[in-house]
């Protein structure tokens, strides 16, 4: 009896005491990588530790932490001088730049979670700039250019292209062709609201940068709406 | 010893018939998404703020897996998420915020929850890459799909 009131008495005075190595985690990834793993190391200091829950809030991420109990189940209560590790598997999906994604771990006895972060970073072998162009109606049609720039050691070319709209013509200028192209649009006409999309097709290994697109659109121009004005 | 064990009990049991009394006057616990919008993170908004704007002016994308949003996505949602392929998406994307011309004023990514990051990647490439251009805010719904799955209780 003496225990168990013990035990009740002091499951609120728990703080968990899980002291990680860093809470950030950067890694630069191979362009053909679809996931990569990060690992936290921890070891419980001063107090014990019980896991409440701990999330991965992105689908694209899973969080296990180690080492597991005999059955395989996760383990939550930890005693100080316990070490370990929360381990993230990032699924890198259709990802470019810099992404930031977070393993979030709640705590009994303790308000703040703790949060480990994965920043990946993904280059970008075949980079346009910029993504989409505008056009105002009555404002003219005047010609932008979009550059296409290849950050890699090998080129990547353009095999193929081709445009949605009759409104956009194109021309693809070969700057250096495998590594630097121009793509000049041209609107027909600026009376009416249109949008088109120019995609691009290209030798890239990888699959990330195969295919690649343009906007460009003709509208009205609009001011910022006011995020609380209805 | 037998003393402080009756006085917890007693403690334990008084609490008890309190929460109790409480559940019977105030009613069951508030479960719905809580949101202060001045301690949310940038270009984040709470439910009852996007529902103050002309519903014809927003676009809503659904930053979930596909089969979520297939089963339960907000009607007239575009999917655009992490997994698959973006040019496929940002054409529908572009197809839908374009519309005939007028376009939509605003853009509402959400996921599952409050913390989910999926909705604030997706909603950071839609803004680097076609929000200025095409005219539209880009903003995160607190609380994902939750909030709404609320709301919609709520309203019966």
């Amino acid at each position: 009896m003496k225990k168990y009131l013990v035990s009740l008495l002091s499951i609120g005075a728990l703080s968990a005491e899980m002291v990680f190595d860093t809470k950030l985690i950067e890694l630069k990834v191979g362009v053909d990588e679809q996931t990569v793993t990060a690992e936290f190391p921890f070891e419980i200091k001063g107090e014990d530790a019980v896991i409440k829950n701990y999330d991965a809030p992105c689908s694209c991420l899973k969080a296990k932490i180690y080492p597991l109990n005999n059955d395989r189940s996760t383990k939550l209560e930890w005693k100080v001088g316990d070490a370990g590790k929360v381990i993230g598997k990032f699924n890198l999906g259709n990802f470019k730049g810099t992404v930031d994604k977070a393993i979030v771990l709640n705590f009994h006895g303790k308000q703040e979670p703790s949060k480990l972060t994965v920043r990946v970073s993904i280059p970008e072998l075949f980079k346009i700039e910029p993504p989409t162009q505008q056009w105002n109606l009555g404002g003219g049609l005047e010609s932008k250019t979009y550059k296409i720039t290849v950050n890699h050691s090998e080129p990547i070319h353009i095999l193929e292209d081709s445009g949605t709209s009759e409104n956009f013509p194109y021309v693809i200028k070969r700057i250096r062709d495998g590594w630097e192209y121009e793509v000049v649009v041209t609107p027909t006409q600026d009376k009416t609201p249109a949008m088109g999309m120019i995609r691009f097709h290209t030798d890239s290994k990888s699959k990330r940068f195969q295919r690649s697109q343009i906007f460009a659109v003709m509208r009205t121009p609009r001011p910022a709406a006011a995020k609380t004005s209805p | 010893m037998n003393r402080l064990l009756i006085s917890v009990c007693a403690l334990m049991a008084l609490s008890g018939i309190a929460a109790l009394i409480t559940w019977g006057v105030v009613g069951s616990p508030d479960r719905s998404v809580s949101c202060l919008e001045e301690a949310l993170a940038e270009h984040h908004l709470c439910l009852e703020t996007i529902r103050e704007w002309p519903s014809e002016t927003v676009l809503w994308v659904d930053a979930r897996k596909r089969e979520s949003w297939e089963k339960g996505g907000v009607a007239g949602s575009v999917l655009v998420n992490e997994h698959e392929d973006w040019g496929d998406m940002a054409a529908e994307f572009a197809t839908a915020v374009f519309g005939d011309g007028e376009g939509k004023e605003r853009v509402v990514v959400y996921c599952d929850k409050a913390g989910c990051d999926s909705s604030k990647v997706v909603a950071d490439r839609l803004r680097e890459e076609m929000s200025r251009d095409f005219g539209f805010e880009v903003f995160v719904l607190h609380g994902g799909i939750k909030a709404l799955e609320q709301e919609g209780k709520e309203n019966g």
